[in-house]
């Protein structure tokens, strides 16, 4: 049993590995630059430099190399994953793919940052118009790697910065202009196609992202959420508790409603209350929860219909300092539908295996057995039929916790309950990767840590199974 | 959770019986038995009919109009547009569908476009007062607060809904024969290679993976994937195929001592595993969240990524019993491949069974396209979906309209889908043969 036990944990290891790499992945391929998404400095109207830029870029550890290898064409440099910027890497990258020859590129892209630089530092007595003039098709620069409008953004520097009649500025950055030009044409006249089909694996240590970031969660810090910049942890712990309250309530009423109506509709089977109730359930287990959850909040909860029986949408309003017993009721009073909503389609789908399992069971030679020799009918069913049939309801739990949570995800959005599910959504939408991930990642492990327990339940329960 | 549903009742596939029945005929006998199912199977086609006619049944254009003599199908001409074959003439452009002076017109059933606006009756209930000209153009199912016709969407919706579910399904499908397929008759041992064939197939997925892939990523992400990615597939296939071959040259002049039994089940079995320790919804949410463009192709092919796990596991069960039955080991000793064997001879024994898996999973995927429409992640903001009618009512708490009919149509069309794979489960149990 010890062995089984370890065996299974052993196994958890290498999927939560894999999970976490799909995590990390995904958060690494999510749209958007992650400096400019998770600092949003624009709204302060404050113009950011690149070196500040750079700096923010390098406080989230960002110039890291993402992954403890790396496996490229020979074209890359080894030290690639230091080009800041997101799309910038990206534009260089789609440079060297195009053409294979980074020192040329390099140079280009060494050109494009002083001439930045140079920009940067111009003198307040230039128009302002023509510094945004030459900022703007240089920033653009940056993030480009179509050749035509590489040329065409050039361009409009030359046109600008090469302009012999504003003297000052002429002599200030027409030469770097030039050398930027210059440079581009080279990158151009001279590609190197070999190297491009020449595979490279380097190793990158093990001060990467990926390993920053995985050390980091197992110790709990999930890192910093994009909205105010708050930790993760502060953000989801409240949503975690909501879940966790409303999946636990869900799930024990569906066992606790779930078992009885199972047995008592195999015990009665093809009676008319049997057919009754099974039809119920496979009509309950079709409705989809968001509509039914949607029509629950549009007829019971607004006085539109005359039907406002119970509470609308979300937790209530007392404030924290009302007595512990007001907000309690308040709090139950509102969380009726939502984990009515919750509970139902599982319900059905446990109570219909329950019924199958038990008739199952009754058709055994033992309970014919009991029968035979006059044991009461209840006794049969509950002390007989029903402890063997009991096996199944466990392996189910590891269907319906994952049920309910995804359920859950549809509830709290409709009913706006402050959940995992709601943060989820809302992730989404403001482009909150750090907190979507940690929950993609928390959930996943909950999951994980059911069915662990489900099958080690199982092996405890079971003494057929042995391993 | 479907897919699970069913696994516990389904048994062996009915033997061709000594009745000198087919099993078809036998199968199709005890579907029938099945009132609902049969029922239900009706009702598809009438969905299935509004999917495919949709235009004809709802839509702003007339199906046929006669204008100045000349005669027109405007619906029909509607898809050569589409297609870029032919051009709408400027006075088609000009005037809406209604103001043209017709000598005959035949408009479709509901007249009003998913998308079109009817400013005059924004948000009116069925029974409302509606400012129409006559009967004829009465929002049946009223309107939405754009005045959007409700039964229009319904119609566009009922497209989206069977397409997503059948396509998502379909990819699901395929990805879980192929893995469940290998895994359940390969097994742990049928693979036998050699540590040199293992490097060397290593090695050439690495290749297979440069050349195909790694090299070729600007052609891919700037160029047409539908043209690239499969010539990157081919390059990956070919470099694997080549470095296998190198093995086996070499074996050919040093055979090979020792030999071990692949594990590709239990390697695939894990991948499952992984699969399914993220609830569905919240790996669909995450994955849809990383794109950046919306659209309907997206959300099929990755709710087909993510839903192949239970045909997987379906085919994998099915096959382990079938491989071990006479016809396989007879099969074998004839010499016939393997792979030959897996594809012609013992998956068409398991395809039934998965009849019922793709039916409940069908009934999963739309639903899943419904309630993901409905937070309005992943769907294009201009297609009009049952999802996208439901969330509108949320806004709207008074128009119990937009709540009802679309949210019927949900719960009728997976109605449907569960009930046809009930009544497969029924009809291919084996126990109520008799």
């Amino acid at each position: 049993m010890l062995r089984y036990i370890l065996k299974r944990i052993l196994v958890f290891i290498p999927t939560l590995f894999a999970i976490s790499l799909l995590a990390f992945w995904l958060s690494k391929v999510a749209p958007g630059d992650p400096v400019m998404s998770c600092n949003p400095i624009d709204e302060a109207g404050f113009e950011m430099t690149r070196a500040l830029y750079q700096e923010m870029y390098e406080d989230m550890g960002l110039d890291k190399p993402l992954f403890y290898f790396n496996f490229t064409t020979a074209s890359y440099p080894d030290t690639f994953y230091r080009v800041s910027g997101r799309y910038h890497q990206q534009a260089l990258a789609k440079l060297i793919d195009q053409y294979g020859n980074w020192p040329l590129i390099q140079e280009y892209n060494n050109a494009l940052e002083s001439f930045t630089h140079s920009l940067e530092q111009l003198p307040e007595t230039i128009d302002r118009n023509t510094r945004t003039a030459l900022r703007r098709p240089t920033l653009l620069l940056f993030e480009t790697y179509d050749d035509p409008k590489i040329t065409n953004l050039l361009g409009q520097i030359q046109q600008k910065a090469n302009n012999p009649k504003d003297s000052i500025l002429y002599s200030l950055i027409a030469d770097e202009a030039l050398t930027l030009t210059d440079s581009y044409a080279a990158v151009k006249a001279r590609p190197n196609q070999l190297r491009q089909y020449l595979p490279r694996l380097s190793w990158q240590g093990f001060d990467n992202q990926y390993h920053l970031w995985i050390t980091n969660f197992l110790k709990g810090d999930f890192g910093k959420s994009c909205r105010g910049g708050r930790p993760v942890w502060n953000r989801i712990k409240t949503p975690l508790f909501w879940t966790i309250i409303t999946s636990v309530l869900a799930i024990l009423l569906i066992y606790f409603l779930a078992v009885p109506l199972g047995v008592f509709s195999a015990a009665k089977k093809d009676s008319v209350r049997d057919r009754f109730i099974t039809t119920l359930l496979f009509v309950l287990y079709s409705l989809p929860t968001f509509w039914i959850a949607t029509m629950l909040l549009v007829f019971f909860t607004t006085p539109e219909y005359g039907m406002d029986w119970f509470e609308g949408a979300g937790l209530g309003r007392l404030s924290s300092d009302a007595p512990f017993w007001s907000r309690f009721w308040e709090t139950a009073r509102h969380l009726f539908l939502p984990v009515l909503c919750l509970t139902y389609p599982s319900l059905a789908f446990v109570s219909r295996q329950m019924r199958g399992g038990m008739l199952e069971v009754l058709n055994q030679d033992f309970i014919r057995t009991a029968k035979a020799k006059g044991v009461h009918k209840q006794r049969v069913i509950w002390k007989h039929a029903f402890r063997n049939a009991l096996f199944p309801l466990l392996t189910l739990f590891a269907a319906v916790f994952p049920a309910v949570v995804t359920g859950s995800v549809v509830i709290e959005v409709i009913f706006n309950i402050p959940g995992m599910g709601r943060e989820v959504v809302s992730a989404i939408f403001a482009k909150d990767w750090p907190v979507l991930y940690t929950i993609v990642m928390l959930v996943a492990i909950l999951t994980m840590i059911g069915n662990l327990v489900v099958d080690i339940l199982y092996a405890v329960v079971d003494p057929r199974v042995r391993f | 959770m479907n897919k699970e549903f069913q696994q516990g009742t389904m048994g062996a596939v009915i033997q061709s019986s000594d009745t000198g029945q087919s099993y078809w005929t036998l199968v199709k006998r005890q579907f029938r038995k099945n009132r609902l199912a049969v029922w239900a199977t009706r009702f598809l086609g009438i969905l299935i009919f509004i999917a495919v006619f949709g235009d004809f049944i709802a839509g702003d254009k007339p199906i046929y109009c006669k204008i100045d003599g000349e005669t027109y199908f405007p619906v029909l001409k509607q898809y050569a547009v589409d297609m870029g074959w032919s051009t709408w003439s400027s006075e088609f452009v000009r005037k809406s569908w209604r103001e043209h002076n017709y000598e005959a017109v035949t408009f479709p059933l509901i007249p009003y476009g998913a998308g079109q606006l009817d400013l005059d009756n924004v948000l009116k209930s069925p029974f409302d007062n509606q400012k129409i000209e006559s009967t004829r153009w009465r929002h049946w199912l009223g309107t939405d607060k754009i005045g959007r016709d409700v039964a229009a969407g319904m119609v566009r919706g009922t497209r989206v809904a069977l397409v997503i579910g059948i396509v998502a399904m379909g990819i699901a499908t395929f990805i879980g024969l192929i893995f469940g397929g290998v895994a359940g008759y390969f097994g742990d041992s049928r693979v036998r290679i050699s540590w040199l064939e293992l490097l060397f197939g290593l090695i050439g997925i690495l290749l297979g993976v440069f050349y195909g892939f790694i090299v070729r990523n600007y052609a891919l992400t700037e160029g047409s994937l539908v043209w690239e990615l499969p010539k990157s597939i081919v390059i990956f296939g070919v470099c694997v195929l080549l470095c296998i071959s190198l093995a086996k040259l070499i074996h050919l002049w040093r055979p090979s001592r020792s030999k071990f039994g692949l594990p590709l089940d239990i390697l695939i079995m894990r991948l499952i595993e992984i699969m399914n320790s993220i609830p569905g919804l919240i790996f669909l949410l995450a994955i849809l969240a990383v794109i950046d463009q919306p659209s309907i192709i997206n959300v099929m092919v990755i709710i087909g990524l993510i839903s192949w796990t239970g045909i997987a596991r379906f085919v994998r069960a099915e096959l382990l019993r079938v491989r071990s039955l006479d016809y396989i080991e007879a099969a074998r000793s004839l010499g016939l491949g393997d792979f030959r064997i897996m594809i012609r001879h013992a998956l068409p024994n398991a395809l039934t069974p998965i009849l019922i898996s793709i039916a409940f999973g069908i009934a999963g995927a739309i639903l899943v396209e419904a309630f993901i429409s409905f937070l309005g992640v992943g769907i294009p903001p201009e297609e009009i979906t049952w999802g996208k009618l439901l969330n509108i009512s949320r806004n709207n708490i008074n128009a119990w309209w937009l709540a009802v009919f679309p949210g019927i149509a949900i719960f009728l069309t997976v109605t449907i889908f569960n009930l046809i794979g009930e009544g497969l489960t029924d009809a291919l149990n084996p126990k109520i043969k008799q």
